[in-house]
Order: C-alpha cells, then sequence, then structure tokens
C-alpha cells in the first residue's frame, strides 16, 4: 500500500506542477501582466480619431505605464470619440490640463495613449477631464509623411530641361523625382560627370506647365525620410527672369550623406536628458514625439 | 434470470454441450459437439494438437460464441448472456492458462488478491487472510512477496492456480496444466488438482496430452478429433476400447484416422512433374 | 481478406486503420465510465505516462527555447529587432512548437510504452486471464491509459512551454544581453492569453493527448499476440502519432487563427 501511495502523491505534484506552470504562462508571460492590479481612477478624454486604439491599450507617462484605456464609446451627437482612461491610483496628481495623445509603438505596433503633463496646480480626480487631446496618426499619413516622394508627373505637357551643377548628387539616379514645394514637378534626366570640373551634371526634365521659376533658384539633393530615397529640391528664388529650356541652375546643394544625416538627427534630436530615466524597456520612438509642444486638441 | 435463481439438480451436469457448431476462418472446429461435463467430477478432453480443446474451454466461458447449438453452464446458456451476466457467471469459474498469465504489475500477493480487490470491497485484513490461505494451499506463501518474473514455471502454475480458486468457483478450467513442467512440478500439480475437487468438490475440466497424468486424475474422458467426440468413457477403459482413434491418440502412432499429411493437393502436380488439369 | 487489403492498395489500409481506430475510441469511451471504479490505476498511469516523461520533456522544452532564441536573435538583429525576440520566442512555442514537440515525444516516450505494455499483456494472456476474472480489460488496462494520457499531455505541454521561454530568456538575456525589462515587455505586450495560451497551448495539447493516446492504446490492443506483433505494433504508434500529429496540427491551426 504505502507504493500505492507514493505514486498517488507523485501523481499529484505533477498535477500540481503543471497547473502551477499553466498559471505562470497565462499570467507573467501574457497581456494578463499587463492588467492593472489594484485600485483605479477613471478620466476621460474625446479624441477626433482613435485609430486602432482598443480597450486594454497602455496609457503611459514618459513611457512609464500608469493605467489602461477602459472604453471607447462614441460621443453622442458628436464625430468624436469618449476614451475612459483607468489610471492607477498610485499617479495621483496628473496635471488638468495635460495633453493625451494617441501614439504608436514603433512603425506598426499597438497604439497607446501618451499623457504630456501641462502646468496647471489642479489635478485630474476620478471622474475628470482631459480637454487637450491629439487623435491617431492614419499609417496612410505617417507613411506618406516617411517616404515623401509620390511619383513624378506624366509627361503629357512636355518638358523642358536645365542643369545643375553639383560636387556630390548622393545615389540620385535617372528618374528620380523634381519637387518645388514638396509638388512634384519633374524629373531627373541624365546624371553624368563632367570631366573638366570632375562635378556631376544633372539634367533636370521640367513639366512645362510649371514655366515660373525664377532663374536664381536653387537646387538641392535630398532624401525622403532617414532612409528614403533621394530626389532634387528647388528652392524658388527672387529673380523676374524665369528658368528656360537649356538654362543652368547655379545655385545648388549637394546630398548629405546619411552619415551626416544621423550625426545632425542624433545631436538635435534627443528630447533631454531625462530619456535615461524613462521607463526601462518602454519603445524609445515615443520620446521625440513627447518632446513635441503641446498642440492644441481639436476643440 | 429465474434460471439463475432456481438452483439446478445436482443430476443436471455443470456443463451441457448440445450440437455447438462453430466455423473460424472457414474451418469447421466443432461440428454438432455433444458433451456433458458431470458436477463434482474431474473431466479430461484430450484430442490431437488443432482439434479446439483450447477453444471449447473458451466457449465454456463465453470468450467465444458458437454459430449453433447450446452451451449451458449451471443452468445458463452462455451463448445468450449478456455481457454483465457473463462477467457474473465467470466469478464462479476458475480459468488457468496455459502460460499462468500472471499480471506483472503486481507480485504474488497482490495477483492472487487481485479478483478480490476487484469484485469486493472487503477490509485489509481479510483479503491477507484469504490470499495467504489459498498461496499456503498451493505451498507458494513464502513467495508472496516474489514478482511474477522471479517464479519458475511450475510456481507460475501454482500462483494461478491460487488465483483462479481464490473465490472458491464451483468449476476449474485447466488449459494444458502439464505442459513444460519437469516430473516433480508435475505430480505437484496433479496433487493439488485432487485435492481441489475431493477437499472443495470443485468441477473441474483439464484440458491435456499427457494420458499418464490424465489417468492419475481424470474420473472421465473425452477424446475430440474433427470437432466431434470420437471416444469416451474412464480413463483406465477408454484406451482399450477398440476404436481407432483411441488406438492411434494413445498408441501414438503417426498415421491412421489423423492422418500425417496436413490435407494438400497432389505432390506430384505441386512439385511440377505432371500438369495439373 | 490479406489479399484483399494488398489489392486496394496503401490508402485504403490506412483508411480502414482509420475507422478500427475510431471505432475503438467509441469502444473505449463506453468503457471510460466503468474505469471510474479503477481511479487507483488511472492515477498510476498518470505517474507513468506523465510524471515519468517529466524529464525528457521539460529538457527538450529547454534547448527548443534556447535554440529559438538563438536563431531568432540571428535573424531579427538584421532588422535591428531583437528586442522581439521574446515574443516570437513565446509565440512560436505557445502556438506551434510546444504542443507539436510535446506530442511528438509523449508519442515516443509514452505512446510506444503504453503500446509495448497493452501488447505484451495481450501476447501473455493477461488481457484474457481478466476476461475470466471478470474484470473487463477495457475498464482496467485500457481506459486508465487512455485517460492519463489526455490529462498528462496537456499538462506535459505547459511545462515545455515554460521551458522554452525560460530557456529563451536564458539565452536572450543572460547571454546575449537583451534587456530583461524588455524581453518581458514585449512578451506580455503581445502574447494573449485566448489566442495563444488557451488557442494554443491548451486546445491543440488536449487534442493531440486524446490522439496520441488513442493511437497508442488501439494498437496495443489490437496487435497480434506475438513478439513480431508487438514490435510491429510500436512501430506504427509512433509513425501514425507523428502523422496525425503533424495534420491535425495543420488543421487545428486552420480553425483557430
Amino acid at each position: 500500500m504505502t507504493q500505492r501511495r507514493s505514486y498517488a502523491v507523485g501523481t499529484g505534484l505533477f498535477i500540481v506542477l503543471g497547473f502551477a506552470a499553466l498559471a505562470y504562462l497565462a499570467t507573467q508571460t501574457t497581456s494578463v501582466a499587463n492588467t492593472g492590479q489594484g485600485a483605479s481612477y477613471t478620466v476621460d478624454a474625446q479624441f477626433a480619431n482613435v485609430g486602432q486604439l482598443k480597450p486594454r491599450a497602455p496609457v503611459k507617462v514618459a513611457g512609464v505605464r500608469i493605467g489602461q484605456v477602459k472604453s471607447i464609446e462614441l460621443t453622442p451627437g458628436h464625430e468624436e470619440a469618449t476614451v475612459k482612461l483607468a489610471i492607477d491610483d498610485k499617479y495621483k496628481g496628473i496635471p488638468d490640463d495635460s495633453v493625451a495623445t494617441i501614439f504608436t509603438s514603433g512603425l506598426l505596433g499597438d497604439q497607446y495613449v501618451g499623457l504630456s503633463f501641462g502646468s496647471s496646480k489642479k489635478a485630474l480626480d476620478d471622474g475628470g477631464h482631459i480637454a487637450l487631446t491629439k487623435p491617431a496618426q492614419q499609417l496612410e499619413d505617417m507613411l506618406g509623411r516617411f517616404f515623401g516622394g509620390g511619383s513624378a508627373p506624366d509627361r503629357i505637357g512636355g518638358t523642358y530641361h536645365v542643369t545643375g551643377h553639383f560636387t556630390n548628387v548622393g545615389s540620385l539616379t535617372p528618374g528620380a523625382t523634381v519637387k518645388l514645394a514638396g509638388v512634384p514637378i519633374g524629373s531627373v534626366g541624365k546624371v553624368v560627370l563632367t570631366n573638366d570640373k570632375l562635378d556631376a551634371v544633372v539634367t533636370l526634365d521640367i513639366d512645362k506647365r510649371y514655366d515660373q521659376i525664377p532663374d536664381d533658384s536653387a537646387a538641392a539633393v535630398f532624401t525622403s525620410g532617414l532612409i528614403g530615397s533621394q530626389y532634387v529640391a528647388i528652392q524658388p528664388g527672387g529673380s523676374p527672369d524665369m528658368l528656360k529650356d537649356g538654362d543652368q541652375v547655379v545655385l545648388t546643394q549637394s546630398a548629405l550623406q546619411l552619415e551626416d544625416l544621423i550625426g545632425k538627427f542624433l545631436v538635435n534630436g534627443s528630447p533631454s536628458d531625462n530619456k535615461n530615466n524613462a521607463g526601462n524597456g518602454q519603445p524609445s520612438q515615443s520620446n521625440p514625439q513627447q518632446s513635441n509642444p503641446p498642440a492644441p486638441g481639436k476643440k | 434470470m429465474t434460471e439463475i435463481l432456481s438452483a439446478p439438480p445436482d443430476s443436471e451436469p455443470m456443463v451441457k454441450v448440445r450440437g455447438l457448431t462453430t466455423v473460424l476462418n472457414g474451418k469447421k472446429i466443432f461440428d454438432a459437439l455433444d458433451l456433458d461435463i458431470p458436477r463434482g467430477k474431474v473431466t479430461a478432453i484430450m484430442g490431437p494438437s488443432g482439434t479446439g480443446k483450447t477453444t471449447l474451454l473458451k466457449h465454456i466461458t463465453g470468450q467465444m460464441r458458437g454459430d449453433a447449438g447450446q452451451v449451458v453452464v449451471d443452468g445458463e446458456d452462455v451463448r445468450t448472456l449478456s455481457r454483465e451476466h457473463l462477467f457474473e457467471l465467470r466469478e464462479r469459474i476458475g480459468y488457468l492458462f496455459q502460460n499462468s498469465a500472471l499480471l506483472t504489475d503486481f507480485d504474488v500477493f497482490e495477483n492472487v488478491a487481485f479478483p478480490l480487490r476487484q469484485h469486493t470491497t472487503l477490509p485489509e485484513v481479510l483479503i491477507r487472510n484469504i490470499v495467504l490461505t489459498k498461496l499456503q494451499a498451493v505451498g507458494l506463501r513464502g513467495a508472496a512477496a516474489l514478482s511474477p518474473a522471479e517464479l519458475s514455471g511450475g510456481m507460475a502454475r501454482r500462483v494461478a492456480l491460487a488465483r483462479a480458486i481464490v473465490f472458491d468457483p464451483m468449476l476449474i478450467l485447466y488449459d494444458e496444466p502439464f505442459v513444460g513442467l519437469d516430473p516433480i512440478s508435475l505430480n505437484q500439480v496433479l496433487k493439488l488438482i485432487r485435492t481441489l475437487n475431493e477437499t472443495l468438490g470443485i468441477t473441474s475440466v483439464l484440458v491435456a496430452h499427457e494420458l499418464a497424468a490424465v489417468q492419475q486424475v481424470a474420473d472421465h474422458v473425452y477424446l475430440i478429433a474433427n470437432g466431434k467426440v470420437v471416444a469416451q468413457g474412464a480413463p483406465s477403459t477408454l484406451a482399450n476400447d477398440g476404436s481407432p482413434w483411441t488406438k492411434q491418440f494413445f498408441g501414438g502412432s503417426a498415421d491412421g484416422p489423423v492422418p500425417f499429411q496436413y490435407p494438400a493437393g497432389d505432390y506430384a502436380a505441386a512439385l511440377g512433374l505432371r500438369s495439373n488439369t | 481478406m490479406n489479399a484483399r487489403i494488398e489489392r486496394n492498395g496503401v490508402v485504403s489500409n490506412a483508411l480502414a486503420q482509420i475507422g478500427a481506430c475510431a471505432l475503438f475510441g467509441l469502444t473505449l469511451l463506453g468503457a471510460v465510465p466503468g474505469s471510474m471504479r479503477h481511479f487507483r490505476e488511472t492515477l498510476r498511469q498518470v505517474w507513468f505516462v506523465g510524471a515519468m516523461s517529466l524529464t525528457i520533456i521539460m529538457t527538450c522544452g529547454l534547448f527548443v527555447g534556447m535554440v529559438l532564441a538563438l536563431q531568432l536573435y540571428d535573424v531579427l538583429s538584421i532588422f535591428g529587432g531583437t528586442s522581439a525576440t521574446g515574443t516570437v520566442v513565446a509565440i512560436a512555442i505557445y502556438r506551434e512548437l510546444g504542443p507539436v514537440v510535446t506530442a511528438l515525444l509523449f508519442a515516443g516516450r509514452a505512446g510506444t510504452s503504453i503500446t509495448a505494455e497493452i501488447g505484451l499483456m495481450r501476447a501473455t494472456d493477461q488481457i484474457d486471464a481478466m476476461e475470466m476474472m471478470a474484470v473487463d480489460p477495457l475498464a482496467y488496462v485500457a481506459a486508465p491509459r487512455f485517460l492519463a494520457g489526455i490529462v498528462a499531455v496537456p499538462l506535459l505541454t505547459v511545462m515545455f512551454c515554460t521551458m522554452g521561454v525560460l530557456g529563451g530568456h536564458l539565452v536572450g538575456v543572460s547571454w546575449l544581453g537583451i534587456d530583461n525589462g524588455t524581453f518581458w515587455s514585449n512578451m506580455t505586450a503581445t502574447v494573449d492569453v485566448w489566442k495563444d495560451i488557451i488557442d494554443g497551448v491548451i486546445i491543440k495539447s488536449f487534442v493531440f493527448g486524446i490522439v496520441v493516446t488513442l493511437i497508442a492504446v488501439f494498437q496495443g490492443y489490437t496487435t497480434p499476440p506475438t513478439s513480431e506483433g508487438v514490435a510491429y505494433a510500436t512501430t506504427r504508434t509512433v509513425v501514425a502519432s507523428s502523422i496525425a500529429i503533424l495534420a491535425l496540427d495543420f488543421v487545428l491551426t486552420a480553425f483557430l487563427v
């Protein structure tokens, strides 16, 4: 009988161990681990667009999780969503003029609500209202901003050609877009090296519709976003005479090397020293965004 | 159900086989077999190998069911019993397997105790007493803690016997109990069969080939061949009843009513010596 | 009979096996209530098929998690996404590797021993002996092992997953230097209880447990009572279980995703 008993004990141990492991998996390695425990208070905020924000999405301040989205409803009679935020009781004292913004973790990650503190002496209470909000950025907008470009205009109206000399065109290739004020007006026809001066001559095919470009305008080789394709941007000058077919653009700005860009980005981009104090393990993409000055909400 | 309640008279045979016909894989094992096993006696069933002696035992226990005819055990027709009633009947039947069939998971004691644990809720003390009594009866009380793998063939068979009688059955079926035993073990088993029959009045059926051994224990012998009883009688007289079957079987000649050759086609044709037209 | 099976070929033979196995499963289900009387036997079998498989399951889980972390770190570093290592390790293990590898290991470790044990009991007349002692062998031998397998496989799968995640953590955090907080927070942000734990780990492993144990018990119970028969049945248990696991995994995934 003792033999039977030891089986029973061992089997019981095995089963208990199994359920303990299940409990561990379910509570410590899944989103259940993020569910707020303990008491919380609720504030609400109106957003023009909540994008992909879902209930239980995190609410963060300076990258630290302080609560979660409790519910998302359409505000009756308005084209606005009312989002209720459950904030943990230990994070009291959020100024009532704080700004709530819907952010995305990384480019394609989940969305969350970020709060940037205001300067008011009054703190948000249970049932409080955050007046200043920024809606979710649509992915399409972000992608558009990120890749800039767009395609070259059609050539139905015919083009005229101007040239420009650059000391460095980077990876500019024929067919790249030519833009003015961000609008495509033509494309790069040829990129050739001059034998005498050892600089690059770029031929720009510009749509005939855009014939009102001053002849002292500058041409610069830019990159769309950080790693996008390169394009030529025309910065209009003030001369009364316009560029004509065969003219040369005298003022040029060569391509910036990626390394230079990154250098610039790093020097200007970091918000402040307190970045290191931000929560451990939170996506760092949110930090530059949070350093933006709070813009007023839709209201 | 009424058959169970009303105990049949003592004169009624324990097992009554009438017109049993069984076909297995196209081969007729039994052909209208008639057979009576009298109560309180030791009956031996003999016959050439492959005549279905073990199959007959399986018909008595209901593990196999014939295609026609009756097998009546203690007044109940086994062929028509439901599985539950069959199990009730089997609790009153002991069966000794040719290779003992001890449960390898348990030691000797638990093997003998197994039927008690499965069918009763007796207190541990009582189970212990019953099991030790039975083991004492087969002379293996000292081996209670051994595992089946540690037993010799003869010991294993005696343990199996102790297990078969743990419920004091009305009927014990011995399937080839003498095979592979040395003379000492053989005599021990013979003595046990006799003792069990005499002291407890248990009806015994034994399937065996060993004439000498059978003559020592059996009261009645059936000789089965070709699906029929070909001879029967007391063991002392049967060997001399003059039928060609008994002459071949007990005389041990290679050829006779049981042919030496298994039925086959023409020999010369099989060797390709003559076209088989 | 044999000639007909040969003539109809492998496919109908396999179909016949599946059909026979399914019918046996129904018979076995019928014997489950009867096996409640042998509850201790079921417990004992949970110990044999479950707890005794724990070592191999946990060791393999640890190594699977470790190698996953190593490979994923290598690939994800191309995209600068090494912080997602923990997430991908957890999801891969919960949804696929945990249930599938555990079931395959279980078929090899416990399934074969179930088949061989029952086959030998059949070959040495122990099954018949139980019949004769008026003990239903389906209820005493087959059903307890079947139930034990159904209980054990999900539990073993959960153990495997736990060890896998810990193994991934070991390599990712302790060795490759992913930040501990990043590892866990990315995992907890993405892994979902319903989609990954319930649908992935629990449902799949439960189905695999039923199928693997049923195949093992079926092969053992119906094997020809000879030593070659038992050897052949053991092989068939592994082959049939592996095919069934992977095919069912596809079907289940198609339904659950």
